[in-house]
């Protein structure tokens, strides 16, 4: 399942051809124009009435993958309005967590925001912080019914009957699938295109790259000072091992068919002590406890590590950086026993935007989100990335895999997603205002990944008496919070969390919520 | 003594300016308040106004984020105080500055000696070369100290290796037996500088006929230095020690960029903990939480400047002593 390129095959044929088509890369095509080609970036005339002054519009997000499709995107908007100005800010969560609140503080928030990842989407609408699409999306009932049945979940794009955001592209993916150093791993006797590494084989490649590079590269890199990421090993890991589990907003790792925590789960311990096995075999890049997570992926192209566990995001930035870089994609490290079960995901749509309720140009947000939730736009959005980002339109995936080039690393990428994920159970559509208990929740402290940070540098040592502590303290905060909702007046209650029917091995679709 | 005493300006003409009601003065100094208000405007803006908010904040049950302040009382306070993370991060500032503090006041006092003599020609160069780190942004220069100190390929461990005084390299800022004073030393390098030149302006003040009057009774150096200028001095060393304390529980920048305040918290001082509950790294923030938590240790911070104050008093009474004498 593993492919290795020298850099990236996708050129985008598509666009190419649509930008010849217009005459330039970008083209502000009529309604009754013929549809562009497939990936190409057209901004069609939706009628809309927009600012005839020169404005600046302002934009806010996370980047990466899909700063590819917006980079082209606003380029084309702003060729097609040239009166409008984009100021795109593709920023850290950490800074949007802090830049988006107090812009909307000051009256002065971004046109189109990412939320912050701490705030309940429902207390932001409750708050006043953003604008329903129903009311700025032109042809807003057509535009709507193109996605998928289910796509737009009460409390989560949907609140009181009003949408006020739309999911842009699939969040089925995960963040430890195994990438390799090509190179190191041939040397070392490893193919990981013909073969999935089991645990014990996992740790076992780690040591014999580590010793084969004698200092000056080793089996595994991590950021271990991301501690989210060390909590992510452990949570996908124990999962496929037989502690299925799912839940968001703090409140994950909850077995939804008894709504317990199931960190003191012997499959959650075993793949924590993996981990610590390898760390104590010296097989981790010295010094990836003090790394952050971004600092790592960055530090893999340098031939520093055989293996690193990641998301798809990666790819386009190796491509990028490190044209020469040679790198395989595999699943993660699959249990050694006969369980391999599959992870569970909660279909939100990836990349939520949202847009700002006092902004002075939402009718261009509304043309913008029309644009991007059309077939074009969702075929553009895997153009552009090179199917890194994988469109929520079923058509436009359909278009995008039979008429423009992909990644070939975003195919095996999308074909593991399809493999080991399935969608799970979420609180929040069975019960809307379950979001008063995410605002009540108060972090825990140490967490997962703050734990896992302890036990790989020695501060902490009895892994069941840290997961049991944990999984202790996880059920009172939770008690705590609902009842904390509950005194506010928000109808909950430790029941919402449970799903018996729930099997981790199928999707929990509309109809399982009853 | 009686000379350099009275050199002073007489008494009565600094007073004579400040006479009169409070109205009249202030028209008197009229232009030195114009002067200030600019300055006032904008300290009220961004230093009074956002501590003033923060001891409100303090008091509420409130996110920062959202409209749903609650008056909470002394609970904030109450939650404070029975953190542990708040005491272990409490307990870590005092230790940053009990260990760093007295390290580089010393460092500098001692350096600002060999450099204050006058027959020393390379003291220009070295100042500026001191002087430097104080004028580099604290950000770039943990950043930077992040490759200096890797284990992988990192200047310092090259050279611990090379020099056969390690087997195998050191995780500085991963271990966390060595992250936070891996921080403390940058921090001591990195402000040494700006210490350096308090003691050079305070050795700048000592009368040389104090000297000359020593030397001619026999005095050698070391007794120059231990009856006069440690003397002499002292009211400054207090004033220094105190803004090098303060110095040292303002180290944000630095731990946060090297350590991030782990692994898993074993670097995470007072400035950390506040940023961690403030911005809700792991949660929905809360200001209120963190704005008690800053307030009782600024209340900390307050107690440690009002005893150094009264030690300042005390050392300027002998210094007048000493000099009357």
């Amino acid at each position: 399942m593993s492919r290795s390129l020298t850099r990236r095959h996708v050129l985008r044929t598509g666009v190419a051809a649509g930008a010849a088509v217009a005459g330039s890369r970008y083209a502000f095509a009529r309604a009754q124009e013929a549809s562009p080609a497939p990936g190409a970036i057209m901004i069609p005339d939706n009628g809309v009435d927009l600012p005839t002054d020169d404005i600046t519009f302002r934009w806010i997000d996370s980047g990466d993958l899909k700063a590819l499709f917006y980079n082209e995107f606003h380029a084309a908007y702003q060729e097609a309005h040239p009166n409008i100005t984009i100021q795109y800010d593709p920023l850290p969560w950490t800074e949007i967590n802090q830049i988006v609140p107090i812009g909307v503080q000051s009256g002065d928030a971004h046109d189109i925001f990412a939320m912050p990842q701490d705030v309940p989407s429902a207390q932001a609408v409750a708050e006043g912080w953003v604008a329903p699409l129903d009311d700025i999306v032109p042809n807003f009932a057509e535009w709507k019914a193109r996605f998928p049945v289910g796509a737009f979940m009460d409390g989560v794009h949907v609140f009181d009957g009003k949408t006020y955001t739309f999911p842009q592209t699939s969040s089925k993916r995960y963040w430890t699938m195994t990438f390799s150093n090509t190179q190191i791993m041939e040397q070392a006797g490893y193919d990981l295109s013909s073969q999935r590494l089991t645990w014990d084989e996992f740790r076992e490649a780690a040591r014999v790259v580590t010793e084969q590079g004698q200092g000056q590269y080793f089996g595994l890199i991590l950021g271990g000072q991301s501690a989210d990421r060390l909590a992510t090993f452990v949570r996908n890991l124990g999962r496929t091992s037989g502690a299925s589990a799912g839940g968001s907003a703090g409140f994950e790792d909850i077995d939804w068919r008894t709504g317990e925590f199931v960190y003191t789960s012997d499959e959650y311990i075993a793949a924590a002590e993996l981990l610590l096995a390898i760390n104590a075999d010296g097989s981790i890049f010295p010094g990836s406890m003090s790394l952050s997570e971004p600092e790592a992926r960055a530090q893999f192209p340098n031939g520093v590590a055989g293996m690193i566990l990641e998301g798809p995001w990666n790819i386009p930035q190796w491509q990028r950086d490190a044209p020469d870089f040679q790198f395989g994609l595999s699943s993660q490290p699959i249990p050694n026993g006969d369980v391999n079960l599959p992870m569970t995901y909660e279909e939100t749509g990836s990349n939520l935007l949202w847009v700002y309720a006092n902004s002075d140009y939402k009718q261009v947000a509304g043309d913008m989100f029309a644009y991007i939730g059309s077939v074009d736009g969702q075929v553009g959005i895997m153009a552009a990335t090179g199917g890194n980002l994988r469109a929520m339109l079923p058509e436009a995936v359909e278009i995008a895999q039979s008429s423009v080039e992909l990644d070939p690393y975003a195919s095996i990428a999308l074909a593991l997603y399809d493999e080991q994920m399935r969608l799970g159970p979420m609180v929040a559509v069975r019960n809307p205002e379950s979001a008063a208990v995410a605002t009540e929740r108060q972090p825990l402290q140490p967490d997962l990944g703050s734990l896992m940070q302890g036990l790989m540098t020695g501060q902490v040592s009895d892994v069941r008496a840290a997961f049991e502590d944990l999984q202790s303290r996880a059920n009172a905060e939770l008690d705590r919070a609902i009842a904390a909702a509950q005194e506010k007046g928000a109808n909950v209650s430790r029941d919402d969390f449970v799903f018996p029917e729930w099997d981790p091995t199928v999707e929990f679709t509309a109809e399982n919520y009853g | 003594m009686a000379i350099a005493t009275s050199q002073l300006p007489p008494a009565t003409s600094q007073r004579t300016a400040g006479s009169g009601s409070l109205g009249r003065r202030i028209w008197t100094a009229r232009w030195c308040y114009l002067f200030m208000v600019p300055n006032l405007i904008l300290a009220a803006m961004f230093t009074f106004y956002p501590a003033v908010m923060s001891w409100y904040f303090a008091f509420l049950d409130w996110s920062g984020f959202f409209g749903d302040r609650e008056w909470a009382g002394l609970d904030n306070f109450r939650l404070v105080v029975n953190d542990p993370f708040f005491w272990n991060a409490y307990k870590r500032s005092i230790l940053f500055m009990v260990v760093a503090v007295p390290i580089q006041v010393a460092l500098a006092f001692i350096v600002a000696l060999v450099l204050n003599d006058s027959s020393y020609r390379l003291g220009t160069f070295f100042r500026t070369v001191f002087f430097l780190p104080v004028v580099t942004s604290a950000a770039i220069i943990g950043i930077v100290m992040t490759f200096i100190f890797s284990p992988f390929n990192g200047p310092i461990n090259k050279a611990l290796l090379q020099a056969g005084m390690v087997d195998r390299p050191v995780d500085f800022l991963g271990d966390p037996d060595t992250a936070l004073w891996t921080v403390a030393a940058v921090w001591i390098w990195k402000w040494f500088g700006i210490t350096m030149i308090y003691w050079l302006a305070a050795l700048q003040v000592v009368p040389q006929d104090l000297y000359e009057a020593a030397r001619i009774d026999g005095a050698n150096r070391w007794h120059l230095h231990k009856d006069i200028t440690l003397p002499m001095i002292a009211p400054f060393a207090m004033v220094i020690v105190l803004i090098t304390v303060v110095g040292s529980l303002n180290v944000f920048g630095l731990v946060q960029t090297m350590t991030g305040g782990g692994p898993f918290f074993a670097s995470e001082v007072m400035e950390v903990y506040i940023y961690r509950n403030a911005f809700g790294n792991t949660g929905i923030p809360r200001l209120g939480f963190a704005s008690a938590a800053a307030l009782f240790f600024g209340i900390t911070v307050i107690g440690i400047s009002l005893i150094q104050g009264w030690g300042l008093r005390k050392a300027a009474a002998a210094r007048n002593q000493m000099r009357q004498a």
